[in-house]
């Protein structure tokens, strides 16, 4: 269906090939999966096996592509290929053009030419296979984002195409909404649509991949049956995260005689009149590593806003480091807890990567800031990477430099909103690992996120939050 | 966060409407206000929106937007009070004989302030009553490209994202202790940190977006009419009302003075 023979790329201005000598055949029916580390070059994969980077890319390319056995040169261009194929991205928020799910749907499937009976018949299967049906008059930006995935997905499907080409379609989500979408795929797969997709994590997608394809640096590591790649190790710890080791099983753990550095009673918040918390209260001790765990919707960041002043209790009271975290300012909550956003692009705007360290410790006036500034670059093991430009570096170095501009502030607690969120294993692994060390030196950290697997082999305490409530705390306090 | 100029899904009087007759609809109200200088008759075009608002069950969306319209409008008849004065004194904005309240720059201040709110609640009704598709369909048969056609339909859904976006931004650099600086070059100095990454994310967006869209054949395939809205009786009496409306505004503006 799709063959690349011997495919290399350059961005047009980038130093070095973000794809060198690759080959693939991806026969008819079936499923790859294709992983490795951000930066290794997947989505640029992605675009050269769908003609992308031949009809709208510059830069420099070498080795040819084909789909259906013909040269993607001998397309008249994206829209001939698009009738073979299709893609599906990331960041459903950028997928959506259209004010409601059937819209979304039904202007791509008006393309086809196809009778007006036909095109409501592949509408309501198209809804039923993506478990769309109760949401179609729902605005897409308004759904969550396992849902807004699938209404991509959906508007994917209206092109009839036999070839679906889908680059991390489950980044962005939660187990829930990995799941929905697994469950979508595997349906695809079973009516005989051949995939390719890429993805960093593994155990979700098992019954679904013929093939697995490892890369990095740009090139294919490794090929074959998944199980067979499995039994290496470094292909497992990239697929299927290890954070074995990295929870401190020695008896060291903070002693309940110290004061808690955040104290919450019965705290309430309303999103005007949805009840986003319903009476939490907590205590975080001086030292601890605190996972918060729970679905999407259950609260968790709209917790950890409290946390840094960005919301204010509707009820109930919090305590912060000593300040009433209903009426201290921001700025000054800002030097006791650091807050570490999901995305970490949300934060990005100097132009090197020291610049934008350097924003945070103007703004506190913390002391000695050129020394912290290469302490926190060394302890993120960014040292390297001072001089460039944020944007440029892979999602793990974008993850790491934003717990580094944190980290500057020095803060008593570190907080960070799903750190792990599109890393591979081992990435995600380093990740913890900062963490862990971090916590060694004194400081507190709470880390929130949808992946319990690492929250209870990394945390010492797993609290889970559930429609708004504290449901279960392994640790004391409460 | 009330969401800007976005459909809404209800069943009213301007929902079932042909998008091409709420076309007609703006442009005849549009061309009205901005021939007339008629305060009265603004008043009774403004009056007569909103009530037709309020029977196509979308007033309390019109509403929303009155906060701008006021923001926009003290700023409109500030501007006219200082920068048009002409008739009679009627007071002083600062006591003792500064920045003088003259009728006239009130009136022409009266009169921008009204016709920036009809627009505005015309638009407003117009938009989130019709369904984007509907929109760029009626346009693209009305001959208008498609490219430009996209453009709009862009613009119109990414603006409660970038809302959205912007909060988070916003959000995410005041807990690295960003302050708004002082001064005029402080406040423009600390625009940055919201608007570069604002607007890097939206670029990069846009590059997914462009092969979304040439990837679904929005651009390249033609579109094979599926539950195409026809021009109803309602549709009909609404051109032919509007149509009274304009000739009757026209026969006004050319036999009386008030015009």
């Amino acid at each position: 269906m799709i063959a690349l023979e011997n495919v290399s790329y350059r961005y047009r201005g980038s130093g070095r090939e973000a794809i060198a000598g690759l080959s693939l055949d991806v026969s008819p029916g079936e499923c790859i999966m294709v992983t490795g580390p951000s930066g290794a070059g997947k989505t640029t994969l992605c675009m050269a096996a769908c003609g992308i980077l031949e009809h709208e890319y510059g830069g420099e390319k070498r080795g040819r592509v084909f789909i259906l056995g013909r040269d993607v040169k001998d397309y008249a261009g994206i829209s001939e290929i698009s009738s073979h194929v299709s893609l599906v991205f990331d960041d459903p928020e950028a997928q959506l053009i259209f004010t409601t799910v059937e819209e979304e749907i039904l202007s791509a499937l008006e393309r086809r030419g196809l009778s007006s009976a036909e095109v409501e018949a592949r509408l309501s299967a198209i809804l039923e296979v993506t478990h769309l049906s109760s949401l179609k008059d729902r605005p897409p930006h308004a759904l969550s984002g396992g849902q807004k995935q699938r209404v991509v997905l959906a508007a994917a499907l209206a092109l009839g195409t036999d070839i679906l080409v889908l680059d991390e379609p489950t980044a962005e989500l939660d187990e829930e909404g990995t799941q929905s979408i697994v469950a979508v795929l595997k349906a695809l797969k079973a009516g005989g649509k051949t995939i390719l997709f890429t993805e960093h994590k593994f155990s979700p997608f098992k019954s679904l991949v013929d093939r697995l394809v490892v890369m990095e640096r740009g090139k294919f590591l490794a090929m074959g049956l998944p199980d067979a790649l499995l039994a290496d190790r470094a292909v497992k710890d990239s697929v299927m995260p290890d954070f074995s080791g990295i929870r401190d099983t020695s008896p060291s753990l903070p002693s309940s005689g110290k004061s808690p550095v955040i104290s919450v009673r019965e705290l309430e918040f309303l999103y005007g009149d949805v009840p986003a918390l319903a009476g939490v209260s907590l205590d975080i001790c001086p030292g601890e590593f605190v996972a918060i765990v729970g679905e999407n919707g259950s609260g968790k960041t709209t917790l950890i806003k409290h946390f840094v002043g960005l919301l204010r209790p509707t009820r109930g009271s919090i305590v912060i480091d000593g300040k009433d975290g209903m009426t201290t300012p921001v700025s000054e909550l800002a030097h006791s807890v650091g807050l570490v956003f999901q995305n970490p692009d949300h934060m990005f705007f100097a132009d090197t990567v020291a610049g934008e360290v350097m924003f945070g410790i103007r703004n506190l006036g913390i002391p000695e800031p050129d020394r912290v500034l290469l302490d926190v670059l060394s302890e993120c093991r960014l040292s390297d990477a001072k001089d460039l430009y944020p944007r440029w570096l892979s999602r793990g170095e974008r993850q790491r430099l934003a717990i580094a501009c944190v980290l500057a502030m020095q803060p008593r607690v570190i907080v960070l909103d799903e750190p792990t969120t599109g890393l591979d294993g081992r990435e995600a692994r380093e990740v913890m690992e900062i963490l862990r060390r971090l916590q060694k030196d004194g400081r507190t950290i709470v880390v929130v996120t949808h992946d319990l697997t690492m929250a209870t082999e990394c945390a010492d305490r797993v609290i889970t939050l559930q429609r708004g409530r504290v449901v279960s705390d392994t640790g004391r306090g409460v | 966060m009330a969401e800007i100029l976005q459909y809404v899904h209800k069943d009213g009087l301007f929902h079932r409407m042909h998008p091409g007759t709420k076309i007609v609809f703006v442009l005849v109200f549009g061309v009205i206000t901005i021939l007339t200088l008629d305060i009265s008759l603004l008043c009774a075009i403004l009056g007569t929106l909103l009530l037709l608002a309020f029977t196509g069950r979308i007033l309390m969306e019109v509403l929303d937007q009155m906060k701008l319209i006021l923001a926009m409008s003290s700023i409109f008849i500030l501007i006219t009070l200082v920068t048009m004065p002409g008739g009679d004194v009627l007071g002083y904005l600062i006591p003792g004989g500064f920045l003088p309240v003259t009728a006239g720059a009130l009136t022409a201040g009266i009169v921008l302030t009204l016709r920036f709110a009809i627009l505005i609640v015309a638009f407003q009704i117009f938009v989130i009553t019709t369904q984007p598709r509907d929109l760029v369909n009626t346009l693209e048969r009305a001959g208008v490209p498609i490219d430009y056609n996209l453009m709009f339909l862009i613009a119109l859904r990414f603006i409660p994202t970038l809302q959205g976006e912007a909060k988070k931004i916003h959000e995410a650099q005041l807990a690295r202790g960003y302050k708004t600086g002082r001064g005029f070059s402080g406040r423009i100095r600390s625009v940055a940190p919201v608007m570069v990454p604002l607007v890097s994310n939206a670029l990069s967006r846009a590059n997914v977006l462009g092969i979304t869209i040439d990837m679904r054949g929005y651009r390249s395939r033609k579109r094979t009419p599926f539950r195409e809205e026809r021009m109803n009786f309602l549709d009909m009496v609404s051109i032919a009302l509007l149509g009274v409306t304009f000739v009757l505004f026209i026969a006004r503006s050319f036999s009386g003075p008030g015009g």
